[in-house]
């Protein structure tokens, strides 16, 4: 498991720390159709391999942050605060 | 006027120090202690924090990006704060935790061993140096922890769990005492 998690606010900790939330997907616009976000909300891939997730340091510095993930071998290859950085890539 | 009068004890006050020659587990006064938020894009706040709270070494500590605790030994008079809380804005907003969060003072040479027991924080004075903090797990509870000195640290932790921490705490000083 990703057990230690790069935090860029606080160094490396333990994933104990963190609550995980989901793929790191670009969000629908507001007015998008129903399907749109049906898709968004319930259709998730389930990737084998590299993956963005959302984590939260809920026991740390509280930020979230996008976690690029290996879903086999669990290494993290980047962490970063999702309040910086660029706009999360369409989903293809 | 309602009959019920709530008195505030401190949460800590019936414990018992625990001290040996090597570790010194102490509840610390409840004093002052203000969560700072500054406003997104503020730059070099620590600075401005400092000079506008006028304390002591170690008193403003961060607690993640944007956010600091400010603490003092002493309740700080209601008026000061009112003064204090206007002084930060409009780059900060000030809010009083001095309730709402505990002191906890852990020294001796055996501290960061027996904090080590509980926190996956790097304890060693290179990696977490005098005057630094840093919020994290202790068991299953969040508490800031800072170094005060070079064998001592102080953890903040919320009021409700205070008395639990202690009792973790307490239990993991044993062997050294």
């Amino acid at each position: 498991m990703a057990s230690l998690v790069p935090c860029p606010n606080c160094g490396r900790r333990p994933k104990e720390e963190f609550t995980i939330k989901g793929a790191a997907l670009k969000r629908p616009a507001a007015g998008a159709d129903a399907s749109e976000w049906f898709d968004y909300v319930y259709l998730r891939d389930n990737p084998h391999g590299a993956y963005e997730e959302y984590w939260h340091h809920t026991s740390g510095c509280r930020r979230w942050l996008v976690l690029t993930r290996d879903t086999v071998t669990h290494e993290v290859a980047a962490c970063r605060d999702a309040a910086d950085g660029s706009r999360l890539e369409e989903r293809t | 006027m309602s009959e019920f009068r709530p008195i505030l004890r401190p949460v800590l006050g019936t414990k018992q120090a625990v001290s040996s020659a090597t570790l010194r587990l102490s509840p610390l006064p409840e004093g002052t202690i203000i969560h700072v938020l500054a406003r997104p894009g503020e730059e070099d706040m620590v600075p401005f924090l400092g000079s506008v709270a006028q304390t002591a070494a170690h008193a403003v500590r961060p607690v993640s990006p944007g956010q600091w605790f400010i603490v003092g030994e002493e309740p700080m008079p209601h008026k000061e704060m009112k003064s204090l809380f206007a002084a930060l804005e409009p780059r900060a907003s000030g809010v009083d935790q001095s309730h709402g969060r505990v002191r906890i003072r852990i020294e001796g040479k055996m501290a960061s061993r027996a904090l080590s027991k509980g926190t996956a924080l790097d304890l060693d004075p290179s990696a977490f140096p005098v005057g630094q903090s840093s919020v994290t797990l202790i068991g299953h509870i969040a508490a800031h922890i800072t170094r005060v000195g070079s064998e001592a640290f102080e953890i903040i932790v919320l009021r409700g769990f205070a008395e639990s921490l202690w009792d973790d705490l307490a239990r993991m000083s044993l062997e050294f005492s």
